[in-house]
C-alpha cells in the first residue's frame, strides 16, 4: 500500500453516485430515532414518513436518470453504474414502497413490533439496489448477504403464527445452503484465476482471465456453483424446493416483496453475470441454463394447478415466471434486445403481482398464513373494486391480452423466437396455457358463488371478516390496475425509459 | 517436507470434517469440527498467512465451537437414535452421488488445469500483513464495510424483534 493506491481509493469513492442508497440507510435509521423519540399515540406516522422519504428517493432517481456516473467505475472498481442498474434502482424503490404500504395494512392485524420490519424493508431494498450496480465478487457478496439476511427476518416477522417460524427456518437453512454453494462458486474462480490478474473478483479482470482459459476445470466448477447460488435466488428449479413454505408463512406484504424484488433482483444478477463475466464460459452456461428454464417453466405451472391456498398457488405460479424470464436471459445471449423485453416484463409483473398481494393482504385475516381459494367466494358482488383489480392483475400474470402481461410475454417469447430457442417457446407456450387454467379458477372463485357446506352447530365460519376498503389502498391497488390495463396498449413509456440510456 | 506436512494436515482436517458428520454424540462433533479448523489453520500458518489462521482460531475455534458446546449443553443434546434410511432415499442419493461424479468427470476430461505456481508472476504487493489487511479494509473495501455494519444492525434487531417480548400494539389498533 502506497501513497498511490491511497490516493486512488479516496478519488474513486463518489458517494455522490450512490445517493439514493445512502438516503435510504439514512431513511432506514431515522425510523428507529423517530421510533425513540416520537409519543406512543404517533407512532403510525412513521412508516408514513417512509413511504415520504421514499417518494423523496424515487424522485431524486428519476430526475437525476441521466447520471453523470453513467457507466463509470466507482469505488475502486467496486461499483459500476450501468443503464440497467439505474432502471433496476427505480424498480425496487417503487417495490419497496408498495411494500411498505402493503406492510403497513398486513401488520395491522397483527400484535407485533413495527417499526423494525419497516427499516429491515429500506435496507434490503439499498442492498438490492448495490447488488445490481456490482463489478466485484465482494460487493456482490456483501450486498447479497445483507438481503438474505433481511429476509430470514422479514419471513418469520409473524412470530406468534408456527407455520411462519418454520418458513423464516425452512428459508435460513435452504438459503444459508445456497449462499455457501454461490460463495464457494467465487472461491472457485478465485482460485483459478488466482494472480494472473491484479484482482482477480473485479468482473471486468475476471472475464479477461476466462476468455483466455475457456476450458479451465476449476473455473467451469465455479461458474456453475455460482450459477446455482443465483438460481437460488430466483427460484429456479431445481432450487425451488423452499417457496411453497415459505411463500405461504411469510406475512402477505413480504411474501410479494420475496415474489417481484427479490426475484428481480436475482434475475438482473443473472443477467449482469450471464451476458458479463461469464459470458466466455457461455458453452457451460447455456446448457445449465436451457434445462433449467424447461424444467422451471413446466415445473411451476404444474405444480400451482392444485393448490388451494392462494400464497402457495401464486408461489408456484411465480417460478414458472421465473421461467420466462429465464427464457429472456438466454435468449438476450444471441439477442442484445432481449435485455429489454426481460425488463419490460420484470415491470409489467411488479405491477401485475403488487395488484394481486394488495387484494391478498387486504382480504387476509389475523392468521395470515390460511389464505384459501374458497374465501374469494362472493368477492365481485361485496366488493366490485377489489374484484376487478383482482382479475386485471391475474389476468396481465396470465398474459391475457389486451393486458399488460401479454405485451411483456411477447415481447420476451419474440426474443426468444428471434434467437432460434423453438424448443424452449414451445415449452413456454403449454406453460402459458396451463396458466391460465388455475388464473382463472382464482377469477372465477372470485366472480361466482362458491357453494359452501352450511356450519354445523356451534361452529364458525373459517373465512375472514370482510372490512372496508380504505382510501389509501383503493387510490393504489386502482393505479397499479390502470396501469397494467394502459401498458397493454401503450408501452412507449416503459421501452423509451429502457432505451434513454443506451 | 511442507508437502508431506500439508498432505498429513490436509488429511486429518478432511478426516474430522467426516467426523463432524458421521459422529453420533453431539459434543464429539462439535470438538472434530474444532480439530477440523485447527488443522485448516495450520494449512494458512504453511502459506504465510498467519492472519488468516489466526482469525480463523479465534473467530472460528475459540467463538463459534464454545456457542456450538454451550448449546448442546443446554439443551442437554446426547446422541439421539437417527432414523435409517429408506431404501427409496438411498437409491436416489446413489443416483445423485453417481452424476455428480460424471459430471464431474466430464468436465475434468473436457478441460485443462490452470498455470502451476511456478508460472505464476510474483507479486511484491501482495501481502497478509495485518497492516495491508486493515488499510485495504479502509481504502478498496470502504463501501462493503459500510454495508456489513447494515448487515449486522439489522441481525441484531432481528434477534430483538425475534425473540424480545411484546406486550401489544398500544400505538395502532
Amino acid at each position: 500500500m502506497n501513497l498511490e493506491t491511497y490516493k486512488f481509493a479516496a478519488e474513486s469513492n463518489q458517494w455522490w453516485a450512490i445517493m439514493p442508497e445512502l438516503m435510504l440507510g439514512g431513511l432506514a435509521l431515522a425510523l428507529l430515532v423517530l421510533e425513540m423519540i416520537l409519543p406512543k399515540k404517533d407512532h403510525r406516522i412513521i412508516p408514513v414518513f417512509s413511504i415520504i422519504g421514499q417518494l423523496a428517493v424515487l424522485a431524486g432517481l428519476i430526475i437525476n436518470y441521466r447520471t453523470p456516473f453513467l457507466g463509470d467505475e466507482t469505488f475502486s472498481h467496486l461499483l459500476k453504474h450501468t443503464a440497467e442498474g439505474q432502471f433496476m434502482r427505480v424498480f425496487f424503490v417503487v417495490c419497496s414502497m408498495l411494500v411498505t404500504g402493503l406492510g403497513i395494512l398486513g401488520l395491522s392485524r397483527q400484535t407485533l413490533p413495527r417499526v423494525e420490519f419497516f427499516h429491515i424493508v429500506l435496507v434490503v431494498t439499498a442492498a438490492m439496489m448495490l447488488l445490481v450496480q456490482s463489478n466485484h465478487f465482494v460487493m456482490f457478496f456483501v450486498s447479497l448477504e445483507t438481503i438474505t439476511v433481511g429476509f430470514y427476518i422479514l419471513v418469520s416477522y409473524i412470530r406468534s403464527n408456527p407455520l411462519s417460524l418454520e418458513a423464516g427456518l425452512k428459508y435460513l437453512i435452504s438459503g444459508a445452503l445456497s449462499s455457501a454453494i454461490l460463495l464457494f462458486g467465487i472461491v472457485l474462480l478465485y482460485g483459478a484465476a488466482g494472480k494472473s490478474q491484479a484482482d482477480s473478483m473485479q468482473f471486468g479482470q475476471l472475464r479477461a482471465y476466462l476468455a483466455g482459459t475457456p476450458g479451465d476445470f476449476v473455473a467451469s466448477i465455479g461458474v456453475v456453483f455460482v450459477l446455482c447460488g443465483v438460481a437460488f435466488k430466483v427460484g429456479a428449479v431445481p432450487f425451488q424446493i423452499w417457496i411453497p413454505d415459505v411463500y405461504q408463512g411469510a406475512p402477505t406484504p413480504v411474501t410479494a416483496f420475496l415474489a417481484v424484488a427479490s426475484k428481480a433482483a436475482g434475475v438482473s444478477v443473472l443477467l449482469l453475470l450471464v451476458r458479463g463475466v461469464f459470458a466466455p464460459y457461455s458453452h457451460i452456461v447455456l446448457p445449465v441454463l436451457v434445462v433449467m428454464t424447461a424444467a422451471t417453466i413446466l415445473f411451476g405451472n404444474v405444480a400451482a394447478l392444485g393448490q388451494q391456498n392462494v400464497k402457495r398457488l401464486i408461489g408456484l405460479s411465480g417460478i414458472s415466471h421465473a421461467g420466462y424470464l429465464m427464457l429472456g436471459v438466454i435468449a438476450s445471449l444471441t439477442i442484445p434486445a432481449a435485455v429489454n423485453a426481460v425488463y419490460f416484463y420484470l415491470f409489467v409483473y411488479l405491477l401485475a403481482s403488487f395488484a394481486v398481494f394488495g387484494v391478498m393482504t387486504h382480504l387476509a385475516g389475523t392468521d395470515d398464513t390460511d389464505q384459501q381459494l374458497d374465501y374469494y367466494g362472493d368477492l365481485a358482488k361485496e366488493n366490485p373494486l377489489l374484484a376487478g383489480v383482482l382479475a386485471v392483475g391475474l389476468g396481465s400474470l396470465a398474459g391475457i391480452p389486451p393486458l399488460a402481461g401479454f405485451i411483456g410475454k411477447l415481447f420476451v417469447f419474440i426474443a426468444a423466437y428471434k434467437a432460434g430457442l423453438f424448443w424452449l417457446l414451445a415449452i413456454a407456450i403449454v406453460g402459458v396455457v396451463i396458466s391460465i387454467y388455475y388464473y382463472f379458477g382464482w377469477i372465477k372463485a372470485a366472480f361466482f358463488p362458491v357453494w359452501q357446506v352450511p356450519l354445523a352447530e356451534g361452529e364458525t365460519d373459517p373465512r375472514p371478516p370482510r372490512k372496508p376498503v380504505s382510501r389509501s389502498l383503493a387510490v393504489t391497488l386502482g393505479a397499479l390496475a390502470l396501469a397494467s390495463v394502459a401498458l397493454g396498449f401503450w408501452q412507449a413509456p416503459i421501452t423509451e425509459w429502457l432505451a434513454a440510456l443506451h | 517436507m511442507s508437502n508431506s506436512l500439508f498432505y498429513f494436515f490436509a488429511a486429518l482436517t478432511l478426516l474430522s470434517a467426516g467426523a463432524v458428520v458421521f459422529l453420533r454424540n453431539a459434543v464429539a462433533a462439535a470438538l472434530s469440527f474444532f480439530v477440523s479448523l485447527c488443522c485448516t489453520g495450520v494449512l494458512f500458518v504453511m502459506l504465510d498467512a498467519y492472519l488468516l489462521a489466526f482469525m480463523l482460531i479465534l473467530v472460528y475455534a475459540g467463538a463459534v465451537v464454545a456457542l456450538f458446546l454451550f448449546i448442546i449443553m443446554l439443551l442437554d443434546m446426547q446422541g439421539g437414535t437417527r432414523k435409517p434410511f429408506t431404501k427409496a432415499s438411498m437409491v436416489a442419493s446413489a443416483i445423485a452421488g453417481a452424476l455428480l461424479l460424471v459430471g464431474v468427470g466430464v468436465f475434468a476430461k473436457h478441460s485443462e488445469f490452470a498455470a502451476t505456481a511456478a508460472t505464476l508472476p510474483a507479486d511484491s504487493s501482495f501481502s497478509t500483513d495485518l497492516k495491508v489487511y486493515g488499510a485495504s479494509l479502509f481504502t478498496t473495501y470502504l463501501l462493503p464495510v459500510q454495508v456489513i455494519g447494515f448487515l449486522l444492525l439489522i441481525a441484531m434487531l432481528g434477534v430483538i424483534v425475534l425473540s424480545k417480548r411484546f406486550d401489544g400494539a398500544e400505538d395502532i389498533q
